[in-house]
């Protein structure tokens, strides 16, 4: 392996990385902070605080994987980076929930869209939670320096033709569209974003703030489960952790002990709750786990007359947000359009079929093109969200109901996305529905959206984008945690990742849940310095 | 689909009822076939390696997850899932059937211990003689079952209007559409020509074998 590659070099250089499958022997550690999860949350979390001089452990229960490991393989890689092996679902089973688990968590396998949270999205924030101090003006320069330490700037290059299509169709029925900002730098425009980006292009967590952690001396466990935070009287006292062993899904019995001053919970809006209900952490008003949100996503498929090749380029650079705060920010629906890459197993789970029929669809995946709509939830009282609860085995299970003001924006989002493809040439449309044929016309396409049962499981719904659990207000009747991410009841635990999202955002995460952490992080180390 | 979208009204009244009502037992039946399948004496033990006469393939393979019973099934569903992709050539397809179930049982190890479960419970469902007849309506025990029987079972449930149903179609359709779409040696029938040659040559991890 060259030693080119960040992660490869740190390694050599005697980073404190420990790969818990290999511990033999029960243990604990000490540090001044203990952050359970490597994504977005955890990663910027880990930097800020080592870089101040603090003593970090970083707890992660997937794996380390790196350059080494990305071969442009999807069933390697679904198997590997993939919360449940990317069978992951909410609890009916209804909804196919994209997650990462891994260093680095959803930031080592998504798409690179960096969007600012939507302005509108903060302004509700405040005007709703309590959230005087997250208007877009004095979160301004937390955006700045997040960008610029991810390197996110819009993308140059042309779009591969799966997204200019969707330009191209917003073009011709004047809806305005935008190109997105990706955090990558010299990218090889090649499409494997989702699969563990093979030349370390991607800015994710991976390959800027662990590094930068590890560099200062933070140290790593990976392969190992956060199980229960243990209080002693008002605070938490230690981490109690399983090692998994090499299989990643079985714990090999060997327990880990963390202590710490402060526990920084960044484990997922899935994982974050999840702990937090495990630990039996104070929770007077019965907040934990209530009011997650997923961006519900709806897809159709076109074919096209020329070749789109989806599989190939920048998986995701044109945007629209005609639809998004169209209707205001909190009134029917709003949602977001983009275009998903396709590749073969991926493109093979997602249209829906069997047999002759699905041979034949898949024949055309060179011709096909795809547009994804992310419906905006948790802004309207008929949009409250899911819930995390446990399973038996302790496990965190989503639950998410799919309200009828919901479906009414999953019936429209169908509306613009067949438009939108007959708009830019598609020879035929399918809705990722049970029942759709492969439509020939935009009013045949009308039609069968208006006749088509909008129920579960025949509408193919997917999340990628997971948020709220742990919502953060200043109300602690309402909420979990404060506007910095300071629980409210426990003083030494913070909550640093989408989980505090007070609704979703209208937005891919991963900028958002930067940025809250960089200034959460920054004003959480004053603290513990000071 | 051959059906225009005219044909799919929604369901009336009386059916929605006796869908829900059934609906209801079919929830009750997922949660405790498990239980009866084991007093039963169904085998739930991973069928680790299975010997040349009941693979025809053997290849050294060890399940992990997926019992022999669970095995019998999907070569039962795939013919009828992923077959019409498939060469006639008895050989290769046998090859290509047997392989295809290996993956499905590697990408079910890395699923996790709950949706394992799950899934122990669909499988144990289907297999299980009483449920599978009464359930499934498959008269046959699965190595019995004809292509075209799988087909209408397969058609029945992603038609029900019944949603566990249709999770259940979901669940066999796209973990065999994946482990079988998803395979290098079938990306042709996609027409996905692989990661860019020009890129894998460039890339240290492709170089250092």
């Amino acid at each position: 392996m060259s030693l080119t590659d960040r992660i490869a070099k740190g390694l050599e250089a005697g980073w404190k990385v420990t790969d818990a499958s290999t511990l033999t022997d029960n243990q604990t550690h000490e540090a001044d902070v203990v952050i359970i999860g490597t994504g977005a949350g955890g990663g910027t979390t880990a930097e800020i605080l080592a870089r101040a001089g603090l003593s970090v452990i970083l707890v992660e229960e997937g794996r380390l994987y790196y350059q080494k490991d990305f071969k442009m393989d999807e069933l390697t890689a679904y198997a590997s980076l993939y919360q449940e092996g990317m069978s992951r679902v909410t609890k009916d089973g209804a909804i196919a929930i994209l997650q990462g688990r891994c260093v680095g968590g959803s930031t080592t396998v998504n798409w690179t869209s960096s969007f600012r949270t939507p302005e509108p999205t903060l302004n509700y924030w405040a005007d709703n939670f309590g959230l005087e101090n997250l208007r877009p003006e004095a979160m301004k320069p937390w955006f700045d320096g997040r960008e610029e330490r991810h390197t996110v700037s819009p993308w140059l290059t042309d779009p591969n033709l799966n997204n200019d299509i969707l330009r191209q169709g917003c073009d011709q029925l004047g809806y305005s569209w935008k190109v997105i900002p990706r955090n990558v730098k010299g990218c090889w425009n090649l499409g494997y974003c989702g699969v563990g980006c093979p030349t370390n292009a991607k800015q994710g967590a991976l390959t800027t703030t662990i590094p930068g952690a590890l560099d200062h001396d933070a140290r790593l466990f990976h392969g190992l489960r956060a199980d229960k935070l243990v209080m002693k009287q008002d605070r938490i006292d230690h981490l109690v952790a399983s090692a998994m062993s090499a299989d990643t899904v079985t714990p090999s019995g060997v327990k880990v002990h963390l202590k710490a001053r402060h526990f920084v919970v960044a484990a997922s809006a899935i994982g974050s709750p999840g702990l937090l209900l495990r630990s039996d952490i104070p929770d007077p008003h019965n907040r934990i786990g209530k009011r997650s949100f997923i961006h519900p996503v709806n897809a159709t498929v076109a074919r096209m007359p020329e070749k789109v090749d989806p599989f190939y380029g920048a998986p995701q650079s044109i945007y629209s947000d005609e639809f998004n705060f169209r209707e205001g920010v909190d009134g029917p629906a709003g949602y977001k359009l983009e275009v998903p890459p396709l590749h073969p197993a991926m493109s093979s789970g997602v249209v829906p079929g069997h047999g002759a029929e699905q041979r034949d669809n898949l024949k055309q995946l060179p011709w096909m093109q795809s547009v994804i709509a992310l419906v905006r939830d948790g802004f309207h009282p008929d949009s409250p969200g899911g819930t995390v609860s446990l399973r038996d085995d302790g496990s965190p299970v989503l639950d998410y109901p799919v309200t009828d003001y919901l479906w009414d924006g999953l019936r429209r989002a169908f509306h613009t996305m067949a438009e939108i493809q007959f708009a830019a040439g598609a020879e035929q449309v399918r809705l990722m529905h049970l029942d759709s044929p492969w439509l020939n016309s935009w009013s045949e396409a009308r039609a069968a959206i208006d006749e088509l049962p909008m129920e579960l499981h025949r509408v193919r719904l997917f999340t990628a984008h997971q948020m709220g659990g742990c919502g953060m207000g200043e109300d602690p009747r309402q909420s979990v945690v404060n506007g910095f991410g300071e629980h409210h009841h426990v003083s030494n635990l913070s909550i640093h990742d989408a989980s505090i999202f007070p609704t979703s955002i209208g937005a891919n995460p991963q900028l958002s849940v930067y940025t809250l952490a960089a200034r959460n992080s920054v004003r959480l180390a004053g603290k513990l310095k000071g | 689909m051959s059906h225009p979208p005219h044909d799919q009204k929604p369901f009336s009244a009386m059916d929605r009822r006796s869908f829900l009502r059934a609906g209801l037992g079919g929830t009750l039946f997922l949660g405790t076939v498990s239980v009866t399948a084991g007093l039963s004496g169904c085998a739930t033990a991973p069928a680790g390696r299975l010997n040349a006469a009941e693979t025809q393939v053997d290849d050294g393979y060890q399940f992990q997850f997926l019992t022999h019973d669970d095995i019998e099934l999907f070569r039962a569903l795939l013919p009828a899932i992923v077959g019409p992709a498939l060469t006639e050539e008895p050989e290769p397809r046998r090859q290509a059937i047997a392989g295809t179930i290996e993956r499905i049982d590697q990408g079910m190890v890395r699923f996790g211990p709950a949706n394992q479960k799950e899934l122990r419970k669909l499988f144990d469902l289907l297999n299980f003689g009483l449920t599978r007849v009464t359930v499934a309506r498959v008269w046959s025990s699965w190595p019995n079952v004809t292509t075209s029987e799988a087909d209408a079972f397969l058609e029945r449930w992603r038609t029900s209007g019944i949603g566990l149903f249709n999770n259940g179609y979901i669940a066999l359709t796209k973990i065999s559409n994946v482990a079988f779409y998803g395979h290098p040696e079938h990306w042709h029938l996609s027409g996905y020509p692989g990661p860019p040659e020009w890129a894998m040559n460039a890339l240290p991890q492709f170089n250092n074998a």
